[in-house]
């Protein structure tokens, strides 16, 4: 359930890896080192809308498995006003591990994407409204701005690390990740778990997002893996043309 | 159902209109509420990536495809790096799939099912197809050669190339460009990326002449395609959800 902490393998970063890496004054002949660095947190701060950056905090469970819930904590940019990409990590920590991404879209944008392609999205509904789905550290007030227009919204979620089998490593193929939908899914102890840790309380969320509303026409039928189980499979394809093995022999 | 190696049926608001996904612009409100966020809201995953890398990949369900991408890159420890990759590196890039990257000593650990699914780098760092812009390549030297030493893992979600304008179908899984067969880089592709960045990737590769050729043993499970001419597609099935509780 909860996100286990089994070590990754390997060793701990060695001290002049990490020097080259932050590029850290503390080379004191490498006096323009200190500038580069700064300069390349600015610059990666223009690539990855680090200015832009809000966290969400969404539970998903396996599109194959309701009983193995995580907390998927979302970094979330907007490629415009209907569409955000997020990195998904298992902890907001430094160490944390990105364990899978997700795309956020409009309703509207949903409602154009072929029939075949619905069931790998989910709907935010339900997860908004009942305060399962928050931004932590923003006021309760000033999230649900924004929050009424997540439970309009579609997500597609892939997770590639499964840290809550304990995988010291993502192992395996990607999975297809779904969110809650209604009452009775979200382990309690889970819930309680995230609450105290975030000092919040879900009840409280749910009366004050009450007014909110979901998609203009509901929620899809074919979203949600279409009420079934969905998940991704592993197929070798040959190559071709067929020289693509390299001869020995001309 | 949708395969990683289908190609898409075009959405209704057309391909070809330009790269940017469909989608009103984003609103004041919505940059505002985003930057009152980023004052509150503590980002330390996203302060611990501290390297960009230029490259390229291939599909390994077809690799004649062939993309640009943009690695982002933390490091968990000394061993294990993991990447946000995109499309590009401007404030408009799209969020197209995640790498990790492993120590062979790392790799030596796996299962062998597990091993078909990573590919080998030491050629991408040679032949300078691996680049860092910016950044200037003796600060990246020591870092390369053990980079060349790794082995990744490259999950693909949105097949910009393809001219998906969201992103459609299942993950696909990549390789990393190899010196032979389809494992070569188209020219072209290799020309357009020096040009933007003002790199030479063949100053690249004889500056890196002097790394030393790998010669430990490269893992035959890495690189499945090159002894097997195989590749891999992942997808999309129905199946059955165990479930506590109703669903949807």
């Amino acid at each position: 359930m909860a996100t286990s902490h089994v070590e990754v393998p390997g060793e701990p970063t060695h001290t002049g890896t990490a020097m080259v890496e932050t590029a850290t004054a503390a080379i004191q002949s490498f006096a323009p080192i200190n500038k580069i660095h700064q300069h390349l947190c600015a610059y990666y701060d223009t690539t990855l809308s680090f200015s832009r950056l809000s966290r969400l905090h969404i539970f998903h469970f396996y599109g194959d498995d309701m009983s193995r819930q995580v907390e998927a904590h979302h970094f979330c940019s907007h490629q415009n006003e209907e569409v955000r990409q997020c990195l998904i990590y298992d902890s907001p920590e430094a160490d944390a591990r990105l364990i899978g991404v997700e795309y956020i879209i409009s309703d509207v944008l949903f409602l154009t994407l072929p029939d075949e392609e619905k069931p790998l999205w989910h709907s935010h509904e339900y997860e908004v409204k009942s305060g399962a789905l928050f931004m932590p550290s923003v006021p309760s007030a000033a999230q649900r701005q924004d929050l009424q227009k997540v439970s309009r919204t579609y997500g597609k979620t892939f997770h590639f690390w499964q840290v809550d089998k304990g995988d010291p490593l993502p192992l395996g193929i990607p999975q297809v990740m779904m969110a809650l939908t209604r009452d009775g899914q979200l382990y309690d102890s889970l819930a309680e778990d995230v609450e105290k840790r975030f000092g919040m309380s879900f009840a409280k969320e749910r009366e004050k997002r009450a007014y909110m509303t979901g998609p203009e026409h509901g929620i899809h039928p074919l979203a949600n893996a279409a009420g079934k189980g969905i998940k991704l499979q592993l197929r070798e394809v040959h190559l071709s043309p067929s020289e693509s093995v390299p001869r020995v022999f001309v | 159902m949708a395969s990683s190696g289908q190609p898409s049926k075009p959405t209704p608001t057309g391909q070809g209109e330009g790269p940017a996904p469909p989608g009103k612009p984003t609103t004041v409100e919505s940059h505002v509420l985003d930057m009152g966020a980023k004052m509150l809201q503590a980002m330390k995953p996203i302060r611990k990536i501290q390297q960009h890398a230029c490259t390229f990949a291939l599909y390994a369900h077809d690799l004649t495809r062939q993309i640009e991408t943009h690695h982002f890159v933390s490091r968990l420890n000394q061993d294990v790096l993991q990447c946000a990759v995109y499309d590009s590196d401007l404030p408009t890039a799209r969020l197209i799939g995640v790498e990790y990257i492993v120590s062979d000593k790392v790799f030596e650990g796996l299962p062998a099912e597990e091993q078909k699914l990573w590919h080998f780098h030491a050629y991408e760092i040679k032949s300078g197809l691996w680049a860092c812009p910016r950044v200037p390549e003796a600060l990246s030297k020591p870092e390369l050669q053990d980079l060349s030493k790794t082995y990744g893992k490259f999950w693909c979600t949105w097949q910009v190339d393809r001219g998906d304008r969201l992103p459609l179908g299942a993950a696909a899984l990549m390789m990393s460009p190899q010196g032979v067969n389809l494992g070569r880089v188209r020219p072209d592709l290799v020309k357009s990326r020096d040009e933007n960045y003002r790199l030479s990737t063949d100053e690249l590769k004889a500056s890196r002449l002097e790394l030393p050729e790998p010669d430990q043993w490269i893992n035959p499970n890495a690189d499945y395609w090159k002894q097997h001419g195989k590749g891999f597609a992942l997808d999309v099935v129905e199946t059955e959800m165990k479930r506590m509780a109703p669903f949807p």
